[in-house]
């Protein structure tokens, strides 16, 4: 069953309270008879409702089903219409009974969890942000090995001979043989022609053509290649993202997108991670133009000119090793050596070993497969462990202490490894990967590309939204480094904003293009839900979504899960000059269907409505002045009671500070984070969860907490 | 059977028993084929449904008779291709997982709830289409967003597991098209360093396989058949000559990669892509592609295509959203149905310029076959019955055309299993429920 699929919703029973007396229960006054119904219900339950209500009842992607305190009747009645989600119908009648009967018996009084099972040995694809951080580790330096990045500068000379038309006609134009067949034209001007163009990444292969009938190389680019009938092509290597000038180097800009599996907001889920053909393709081709523009004195001490045998040797073993993240076998040394001596020539050779290594799966796949153990799981050698260690703090291939605490054998010891955890944790780049856990934790990324209305929200520009994102970051860093306080990303009253953000906000007092921390000069946004990265994200084009807003803090922050609208939930309430968006939405909790779910999200997402689409305080909406009293039932969890009202963001930022399940939620959704997965259910990171609290909650024992835990290292 | 196909070839090449059992395969494999097939096969995939069925076949499905019917008001782009369509009624997905946005995108082209299966384009990919430069080519437009969920895609290279298309149709034009010159035509050079490369990868790809045995062999399998991909390329496709084509491609000047993800550049993106297409068939580099338009559950803001009909400046209407107006009653209705017409439009477009391509003593249509398709039937109810299903090309011959069939009720997994007949593949079911191919849709 998929994440957006689960749901207990126990509040939903009270919907099918109306049914529950054909789901009656009382025949069962005989004991043994409900022992029978109990017995019963132990198979179904493991069968039907553990995979997602965890074995213990304990919660997983569906709610925590222990210490339940809605009526029997209206339980059954609940499992008979609507368990399992997707198949409901499939436990009805004595079926619902006994597994009702089973949950009621059994699930009671405190949790006990046992350690954590191991997870299934595997391969981890490079995400392409691991990618790119180890492409640049590995051949030093982050900037483009290739010359230009950006934009390319056509310029033709013409000499003497006056030209009607001069164009460029390449690989990423279709060949155009004239102007007027989509051929990218150079203007004259001084004497020359010239254009200036954004090229895709990669390879491109182009000729000039004059006067839309003679083609010929570019006479300025020395790059060429045969085209295969007698005569050149130039050639031209893009190493940048796509979108021109300013764009950072990036040797993956044309790899396909890291996706995720549906409700899964991190990278690097391993099962749907896979490397197809098209994929392959890029991978290969990211190698060979790599290794090309490679600056081979980076990567090995010797020079390989000069080196002989005795230099590729050395490259194939010191190389091989940073990019294989481990120690090559014999074969492998013998194999690249082979490669290298092949060609003929010894630069050739060297750039033929290095894409070759690239391009090999020992380099694109973490690799956690461990070694077996007497006990029949397998342990992690000390050089997974490096690399499962490197790439969850810092989003990179381990550096050389790292690579020597595993070559000595420290990383086969617990405090071996606790050692080198703390001090990649002490290092800026740990920081990095903390903003990047907040963006994906937050959907804060989404606010790069989130659609808004120019007409509603002029001025949301690209600038303005890095300027968000960054915001968010900087907050996570802060609470995970600086104040080491968790509930700062809930109610900190501070936040980082640059002139542009600040401007924004209406706060005043910050110039230039830095971020500043900042105290909010009133209490009205506190933590991450006043930043506009989640403000926007959550609302839509045209207006603000309390919806999304209650949902964001139900499944993001709680860890509380909701299935999609029913196929006739409707749009969007239209918006109306006369009308709030909060009495717009007012349907939702009026009519009884949509009630059953509304009643959780729409009161969270009212508290936010003194906030417009794009993050921006307003104190009225067309006129009308704004209610932006919230309300949230159940803080900590379904058939809780837990209950909260507040009337700023500030105050709903304290109760999640305090909350039990928001804690929780954040160690949930680093494990998810951190180990590319979902948790299996509460249990898995219940011993996490609790060294987070006993440490007061501060943040690093969160990732102290799943970097040490036993399950980290061992594999099935 | 409990294996999928991939699994029992494997099987089968592991197994004592290799011979026999190929032989039964081949032999059930010539059940379903014509004797004219089609050379090659298009997907073009649409989000969020088609309106409700309404008196005489709503605006989607036709009324009439078998052959002599009138297209619903959404179909009017494919007047001119009529007699190059079948229209086909009574198909339905069966029951599938709830919120059937994502379920029908799992299920239109694998067949299996879930995904769990290959789709029949990459099935077709492998088998018919293996010996081209480029088996398989999945382009799309503002179809693999940032972090898009996986759900969001069609194609399956294996059972659970989804690719993201390439949405930048100058990249994929680059890929395709990047080493060749005006005119082209001709084998392709041969780099020996390229080659040693390649083979070194292979070699460390097969011991990291025989390290991990039973262990994530899907991935290494899909990984192995992306590398052996390179491999031909790279060792000049066994010395295959290309055919010499056309290879420019005016299209591309309009888009701008910048904002590839910008709903106002989604009609350049798309026409882009659909070019991309043609030219890589005609060019013959490719014989399967899946063109997706946009994603289901779509937050294309379809009102912001400037000079279509759709275009309402200051007005948000998205696909999915106006798919929840899909009954006649609503005020809004009218957007949906134009909205599926611009589709249409864009499905009319491609198989226009396949047929403006000679090829034989025909078009290239004529050797095509072509998939209409979305991943619901009802947009606003998301049934999986009475799916909007069109097929179009000659598939050489075979197809017959400009008809309306009515099935009543069938599974569509046999209109993939008449796909595949259609392309010389021999498959007698595909996916789940399957009861061999659609009866008199093939000559």
């Amino acid at each position: 069953m998929s994440r957006r699929n689960a749901l207990t919703a126990l509040g939903l029973a009270a919907l099918f309270g109306s049914s529950a007396a054909l789901g009656a229960c009382s025949k069962d006054d005989d004991p043994s008879a409900r022992r029978d119904r109990v017995k019963n219900g132990a198979e179904i339950y493991s069968s039907m409702c553990a995979s997602c209500h965890g074995p213990q009842g304990e919660g997983g992607r569906a709610p925590a089903l222990r210490d339940l305190k809605t009526p029997e009747p209206e339980l059954v009645a609940f499992v008979s219409e609507r368990m399992p989600l997707g198949k409901a119908g499939t436990c009805t009648g004595d079926c619902a009974a006994d597994v009702v009967a089973y949950i009621l018996a059994t699930f009671k009084g405190p949790l006990v969890c046992e350690a954590p099972k191991p997870v299934a040995r595997g391969l981890r694809l490079l995400t392409r942000r691991e990618y790119r951080n180890t492409v640049a580790d590995l051949l030093g330096g982050t900037g483009s090995p290739s010359a230009p990045c950006g934009t390319t500068t056509f310029v033709y000379d013409p000499g003497a001979t006056p030209r009607k038309s001069v164009h460029v006609a390449g690989s990423f134009n279709g060949w155009p043989q004239t102007v007027a067949g989509g051929g990218w034209p150079l203007a004259f001007g001084g004497g020359k022609w010239s254009l200036t163009r954004a090229l895709p990444p990669g390879r491109s292969t182009y000729k000039l053509v004059l006067d839309d009938s003679q083609w010929i190389a570019d006479p300025a680019n020395p790059k060429t290649e045969p085209d295969g009938f007698g005569g050149v092509n130039s050639v031209v290597d893009v190493a940048c993202s796509a979108g021109g000038a300013g764009g950072a180097a990036d040797p993956t800009a044309a790899f396909p997108p890291d996706t995720r599996p549906e409700g899964f907001p991190f990278d690097d889920h391993g099962a749907g991670r896979v490397i197809t053909s098209a994929h392959m393709d890029e991978l290969f081709r990211a190698a060979a133009s790599l290794a090309r523009s490679a600056d081979l004195s980076k990567i090995v001490r010797c020079d390989v000119k000069s080196g002989g045998e005795a230099c590729l040797s050395e490259l194939v073993s010191g190389f091989g090793a940073r990019a294989f993240r481990r120690p090559l076998t014999t074969a492998e040394r013998d194999r690249y050596a082979k490669l290298g001596r092949g060609q003929g020539d010894a630069d050739k050779g060297a750039r033929a070993v290095v894409q070759a290594m690239l391009a090999s799966s020992s380099f694109l796949y973490r690799s956690e497969i461990g070694e077996l153990q007497a006990d029949g799981t397998y342990r992690l050698t000390p050089h997974e462990i490096a690399s499962a260690l490197s790439y969850s703090l810092w989003a990179t291939t381990p550096d050389e202490e790292l690579a020597r605490a595993a070559d000595s054998g420290e990383l086969a010891r617990p405090e071996g490894v606790e050692r080198q955890a703390r001090r990649l944790l002490a290092s800026p780049r740990a920081r990095e990967v903390i903003g990047v856990f907040a963006e994906q934790w937050l959907g804060a990324e989404n606010v790069k590309s989130v659609e808004k209305s120019e007409q509603v929200y002029p001025g949301f520009d690209a600038p303005l939204r890095e300027s968000m994102l960054a915001e968010t970051r900087a907050l996570a860093a802060s609470a995970f480094f600086d104040t080491r306080r968790g509930a700062d990303l809930f109610d900190a009253s501070y936040t980082y904003v640059d002139e542009r953000l600040a401007k924004h906000y209406g706060l005043p007092g910050v110039s230039g293009a830095d971020l500043r921390k900042l105290n909010y000069p009133d209490g009205n946004r506190a933590g991450v839900l006043g930043h506009g990265s989640v403000l926007a994200t959550t609302g839509h084009s045209d207006q603000t979504s309390p919806i999304r807003r209650g949902l964001f803090v139900r499944r993001r922050l709680l860890c509380q899960e909701f299935p999609p609208p029913p196929p006739n939930a409707g749009g969007v309430p239209k918006v109306d000059p006369g009308a709030t968006t909060r009495e717009r939405f007012a349907q939702h909790t009026q009519n009884p269907f949509c009630k059953s779910c509304h009643q959780y999200i729409d009161g969270v997402g009212f508290g936010f409505e003194a906030f417009d689409g794009v993050g921006r305080f307003r104190a009225s909406e067309g006129g009308k002045p704004v209610d932006s009293v919230g309300d949230m039932n159940d803080v900590e969890g379904f058939g809780k009671g837990t209950h909260a009202r507040f009337t700023s963001l500030a105050e709903l930022g304290k109760t999640l500070a305090e909350s039990d399940a928001a804690k929780a939620c954040l160690v949930t959704q680093y494990y998810r984070f951190a180990r590319g997965r979902l948790e299996d259910s509460a249990c898995t990171v219940d011993a996490i969860k609790r060294r987070y609290l006993e440490k007061s909650g501060d943040p690093q024992e969160i990732i102290l907490g799943v970097v040490l835990a036993p399950d980290f290292t061992v594999r099935r | 059977m409990s294996m999928n196909r991939r699994a029992l070839l494997r099987f089968f090449a592991s197994s004592a028993m290799t011979l026999p059992f190929a032989g039964l395969l081949a032999r059930s494999s010539e059940a379903g084929v014509p004797t004219q097939t089609a050379k090659r096969f298009v997907v073009f995939y649409f989000p969020d449904g088609v309106p409700e069925p309404g008196p005489g076949g709503g605006k989607w499905h036709p009324s009439g008779s078998d052959t002599s019917f009138t297209l619903g008001e959404n179909l009017q782009p494919l007047a001119p291709f009529a007699s190059r369509c079948a229209f086909l009624k009574g198909l339905s997905m069966g029951p599938t997982d709830a919120g059937s946005h994502p379920g029908g995108a799992k299920k239109l082209l694998t067949g299996v709830d879930g995904g769990g299966g290959e789709s029949i384009d990459r099935y077709l990919a492998r088998t018919v289409g293996a010996g081209a430069p480029y088996k398989h080519l999945y382009l799309g437009a503002m179809a693999a967003q940032n972090s898009a969920s996986g759900d969001k895609f069609v194609s399956y290279p294996s059972a659970g597991t989804t690719a993201a298309p390439e949405d930048n149709p100058v990249q994929a034009f680059a890929r395709l098209f990047g080493g060749a010159t005006p005119g082209g035509g001709g084998a392709p050079a041969v780099d020996p360093t390229q080659v040693s490369v390649v083979d070194t990868a292979l070699a460390d790809l097969n011991d990291l396989r025989a390290r991990l045995g039973d262990a994530e062999r899907a991935k290494l399998d899909l990984h192995l058949e992306g590398l052996r991909d390179v491999e031909r390329r790279v060792k000049g496709l066994g010395g295959q000559a290309l055919p010499s084509c056309d290879q420019s491609l005016a299209s591309l000047a309009q888009v701008d990669t910048g904002k590839l993800y910008e709903a106002a550049e989604f009609p350049d993106v798309l026409r882009a892509q659909i070019d991309v297409m043609v030219q890589a068939m005609a060019c013959g580099l490719t014989k399967v592609g899946v063109i997706q338009a946009s994603q289901h559950t779509s937050e294309l803001i379809m009102s912001r295509f400037a000079g279509t009909p759709l275009y309402k400046p200051g007005f948000d209407m998205r696909s999915h959203q106006a798919s929840h107006y899909g009954q006649s009653s609503d005020p809004k209705f009218a957007d949906y149905v134009a909205q599926r017409t611009w589709f249409v439009s864009q499905f009319a477009y491609l198989l226009d310029q396949l047929a403006q391509r000679p090829e034989g003593a025909g078009t290239m249509l004529d050797n095509s076959i072509v998939l209409l398709c979305t991943e619901v039937g009802e947009g606003n109810t998301h049934t999986h019955d009475q799916m909007p299903f069109v097929l179009a090309g000659r598939a050489g011959g075979s197809l017959r055309t400009g008809r309306v069939f009515d099935f009543g009720y069938r599974r569509h997994s046999d209109l993939l299993v008449t796909i595949a007949n259609a392309m010389g593949d021999g498959l007698t079911s595909f996916g789940q429920a399957s009861a061999g191919g659609l009866p008199g849709v093939l000559a």
